[in-house]
C-alpha cells in the first residue's frame, strides 16, 4: 500500500466499540459462570437437594414429581420471588425519597462485603475440594478477607481503578450467577421469565417502582446508588469541535435490603452529555440456608465539567441539525461514535443473563452456545432499542426471551439432527 | 479422552480461525459484531434445518438416499441464505457510508468490504465447526475415547475435527469470493461458493461407506485448497485492479 500518504481512516475502525466493550465483560461473566458449573456440578447430578432460599420457599422440587406440578410449583416460587422483589423496591423506593442515601451505600458495601467474604469464600472452599489444593486455613482467611475488603472498596470508593472495579464487579456477578443456578430446574426457568416481565413492568409502566427511582433520580439531578457496570468510556482522537472530552458518569446508588432475597435488575442506559437518564439497578441477592441478603448495586458518579461539556453538546447539536431524517442514522450515532458517554449495565443483567447460560450448561454445552449467542444478540438489540428511544430500558426481556427460545429450540431440535448427521461423519 | 487430547482436537479444528481472529477481526469491533451476529444467523439456518428434518430422524439407516437429499435441501437453503445475507450486507453498506459522510469520514474501502465479508464467512465456519463438532466434545472427556466403524483408522473425534477444519476453510473463504462476485457481477465468482458448497457436501457423503474417509477427506482438503488459491487469486486481482483508488 501507499506508504507516502497514510491512508485516512475509514469508520471501520471505532464503530461498535462501545458495543463491544459492554459484551466483552458481559461474555467472560458467563464464561466463568459456565466453568464454574461444570466443574462443581458436574459430576453430582442432584436436582432435589437444592437450597432453601427465598425462591423455594413455596415449593421444593423433586424429580419423581410430574411435569404439570413442577410447572404449578415453578410459578408458585416464582410469584414468591417477584412479589418480595417488588415489595422490597418500593422500600428502596421510599428510603431514596426520603433521602437516606448513606444508609443505602453502607447497606450496598455491607452487601458486597457479605457476597465476596461468604459466597467467594464457600465456592473457594469447593474449588480447593475439588482441585486439591494445598493450602492451610490461616492463608486461606488472610487472602479472602484481603480479596473481599478490596473488593468493598472497590465498588465504594470512587478512586479506584476502572480495571479492579469492572472485575470486581464480574466477579459479584459470577458468584451470585452461580448460587441462582443452585435452584431447582423447572423454578429456575420460570423465574427467569418472571424477572423479564417484571424488568418490563417496572421500568415501563407508569407505576413501576423503578420508573419512580429514575424519574425522582432525575428531578433532585441526583446519582442513584447502584451496582452498575461501566465501559470505559472511548476517547473519539478526531473531530470533536472541543477536542477529546473525557466525560464520566458513573451512578451510585444504594440499596437496603432487608433480610430476604431480593431481585435484581438492571437497566441499560447510554450517557448523553447533559441529559442523561439515570438507570437505576436493583440488586438482589440469594441467601443461603441463613438467609442472607446480598445488594449489589453500585455505580460511582463524576460530576462532568460544565465548561467541558459545552463543546461535547455543541457537537453533538451540530451533528444532529446535519442528519437527515433517516431513523437509521440516528441509531448508529447513538451507539458507536458520536457520543462520548460510557454505557452502562446493571450487575442484575450480568447475573440473570449467566443463570441462564449456567443453567443450559447443566445440560449441554450446544445449549450453551445457542444461548450464548441469543443473549448477545438480545443486547445488541435492546443497545439498538436504547440508541432509538433514548431513555432508560430494560435489559432483561429481550436477551432472556431470545435465550429461553433457542435453549428450547437446541434442545428439542437442534441437537438430535446434528447429532445423528454428526456421528455419520455427514456434514454441510 | 483426556483434557490434552479435548483442548488439542479443538484447536485443530478453530485454530487457525482463532490466529485470524486476533490477527484481524479483533482490531476493529464492527467485525467482531459481524461475526457474532454471522454465527447467530447461521446457528437459525441449522435450527430451521433440524426443524424440516425432524421426521427423518426417525429413520436411522445407512442407506444413501435419504442422506444426500438432507445434505442437498441442506446446501440449498444455507445457500439461499447466503443470498439474503448479501442483500442485507447490502443495506448496511448504503447506511455505513451514509453515516461516515455525516462525520466526515471516507466511504469504506474495498478492503474494508473484503474484511466484513470475512468476517461474515469466519461466523459461518464457526457455527459449522462449534455445532457440529466441538458441542459433541463435551460429553466426552473421561477415560475412554470414541471411533466409528466406518472410519476406524482414527478417533471419531481426530477425523470430525479434521473434517471441521475443511469446512471452516471452505466456509470463511468462499463469502468473500461470493461478496465480491455479487459485488462485481462476476458470475464465475457467484457461482463458484454454491458450487463448492455442494461438492464439499456430497464428498461427506463417502463417509457413509467403510473406510469411505480414507477418499472423502483427502478430497475435501482439495476442495479446500482450492477455495483458499481462489479466493487469493482474486483478493490479489481486484487489489492490484485498484491500486489507484481505494473504493
Amino acid at each position: 500500500m501507499d506508504h507516502q500518504n497514510p491512508r485516512p481512516r475509514t469508520i471501520l475502525e471505532t464503530l461498535g466499540e462501545e458495543i463491544v466493550r459492554i459484551i466483552t465483560p458481559v461474555s467472560i461473566c458467563m464464561l466463568l459462570v459456565v466453568i464454574l458449573v461444570s466443574i462443581l456440578r458436574g459430576d453430582s447430578s442432584s436436582e432435589g437437594s437444592s437450597i432453601t432460599t427465598m425462591a423455594t420457599m413455596a415449593y421444593t422440587e423433586s424429580s419423581s414429581d410430574s411435569m404439570w406440578d413442577k410447572l404449578k410449583g415453578a410459578l408458585l416460587n416464582s410469584l414468591v420471588f417477584v412479589a418480595v422483589v417488588t415489595v422490597v423496591t418500593f422500600l428502596l423506593v421510599l428510603l431514596f425519597y426520603l433521602r437516606c442515601i448513606n444508609f443505602l451505600k453502607y447497606y450496598m458495601g455491607f452487601s458486597t462485603f457479605l457476597v465476596l467474604g461468604f459466597m467467594g469464600g464457600e465456592i473457594s472452599l469447593l474449588l480447593i475440594q475439588v482441585f486439591s489444593v494445598p493450602v492451610d486455613c490461616i492463608t486461606f482467611a488472610i487472602v479472602l478477607f484481603n480479596f473481599t475488603v478490596v473488593g468493598v472498596l472497590a465498588v465504594f470508593l470512587s478512586k479506584m481503578a476502572i480495571f479492579i472495579t469492572q472485575s470486581y464487579l464480574v466477579v459479584i456477578g459470577m458468584l451470585v450467577a452461580y448460587w441462582f443456578t443452585l435452584l431447582p430446574e423447572w423454578t429456575t426457568w420460570v423465574l427467569l421469565v418472571a424477572m423479564a416481565l417484571y424488568d418490563l413492568a417496572a421500568v415501563l409502566l407508569p407505576g413501576g417502582p423503578l420508573r419512580l427511582l429514575v424519574e425522582l433520580a432525575m428531578s433532585r439531578d441526583e446519582d442513584i446508588p447502584a451496582l452498575v457496570y461501566e465501559a470505559r468510556p472511548i476517547i473519539s482522537n478526531d473531530a470533536a469541535p472541543g477536542g477529546g472530552v473525557i466525560q464520566r458518569r458513573v451512578w451510585r446508588e444504594g440499596r437496603g435490603d432487608l433480610d430476604e432475597n431480593r431481585g435484581l435488575r438492571s437497566n441499560t442506559r447510554s450517557d448523553i452529555a447533559s441529559d442523561s437518564t439515570p438507570g437505576t439497578d436493583l440488586s438482589v441477592g440469594i441467601g443461603e440456608s441463613r438467609r442472607t441478603i446480598v445488594d449489589a448495586e453500585e455505580g460511582r458518579v463524576f460530576r462532568t465539567d460544565s465548561e467541558l461539556a459545552a463543546p461535547l453538546i455543541q457537537h453533538r447539536i451540530n451533528v444532529r441539525m446535519n442528519s437527515s431524517e433517516d431513523g437509521d442514522n440516528l441509531a448508529l450515532e447513538g451507539i458507536g461514535l458520536a457520543s462520548s458517554g460510557a454505557i452502562k449495565l446493571g450487575l442484575g443483567d450480568f447475573i440473570f443473563y449467566s443463570v441462564l447460560v449456567g443453567r443450559a450448561a447443566m445440560y449441554d454445552f450446544m445449549t450453551v452456545y445457542a444461548c450464548y449467542l441469543a443473549i448477545i444478540a438480545g443486547l445488541g438489540i435492546t443497545l439498538v432499542l436504547l440508541a432509538v428511544y433514548r431513555k432508560a430500558l430494560p435489559a432483561l426481556p429481550v436477551s432472556i426471551m431470545l435465550g429461553v427460545l433457542f435453549y428450547l429450540l437446541t434442545r428439542l431440535l437442534l441437537e438430535v439432527f446434528v447429532v445423528q448427521c454428526s456421528m455419520n461423519l455427514l456434514m454441510f | 479422552m483426556t483434557v490434552a487430547a479435548g483442548t488439542g482436537y479443538v484447536l485443530l479444528a478453530l485454530g487457525p480461525s482463532l490466529s485470524l481472529f486476533i490477527a484481524v477481526i479483533s482490531q476493529k469491533p464492527f467485525l467482531v459484531l459481524t461475526l457474532l451476529s454471522s454465527t447467530l444467523l447461521w446457528l437459525m439456518s441449522l435450527i430451521a434445518l433440524s426443524e424440516i428434518w425432524r421426521a427423518f430422524l426417525s429413520f436411522k439407516t445407512g442407506l444413501l438416499c435419504p442422506y444426500a437429499l438432507v445434505i442437498l435441501t441442506s446446501v440449498a437453503f444455507q445457500e439461499a441464505l447466503r443470498l439474503f445475507l448479501w442483500r442485507l450486507y447490502k443495506r448496511m453498506e448504503q447506511i455505513l457510508d451514509a453515516f461516515a459522510d455525516r462525520v466526515s469520514k471516507p466511504h469504506l474501502f474495498i478492503t474494508d468490504r473484503m474484511q466484513i465479508a470475512l468476517a461474515g464467512g469466519m461466523g459461518h465456519g464457526v457455527a459449522h465447526a462449534v455445532f457440529f463438532y466441538v458441542s459433541l466434545l463435551t460429553p466426552a472427556f473421561g477415560p475412554a475415547t470414541y471411533y466409528v466403524e466406518k472410519c476406524p483408522q482414527m478417533p471419531f473425534f481426530l477425523v470430525s475435527a479434521i473434517v471441521a477444519l475443511a469446512f471452516v476453510t471452505i466456509h470463511t473463504f468462499s463469502m468473500v469470493i461470493a461478496f465480491s462476485g455479487y459485488s462485481e457481477g462476476n458470475r464465475m465468482d457467484q457461482y463458484f461458493a454454491p458450487a463448492v458448497h455442494f461438492t464439499a457436501g456430497m464428498l461427506t457423503l463417502t463417509n457413509l461407506a467403510s473406510r469411505g474417509c480414507v477418499i472423502g477427506i483427502p478430497l475435501l482438503y482439495g476442495i479446500a485448497i482450492i477455495t483458499l488459491g481462489y479466493c487469493g487469486k482474486m483478493v490479489w486481482k481486484r487489489l492490484t485492479e485498484n491500486r489507484g483508488t481505494l473504493h
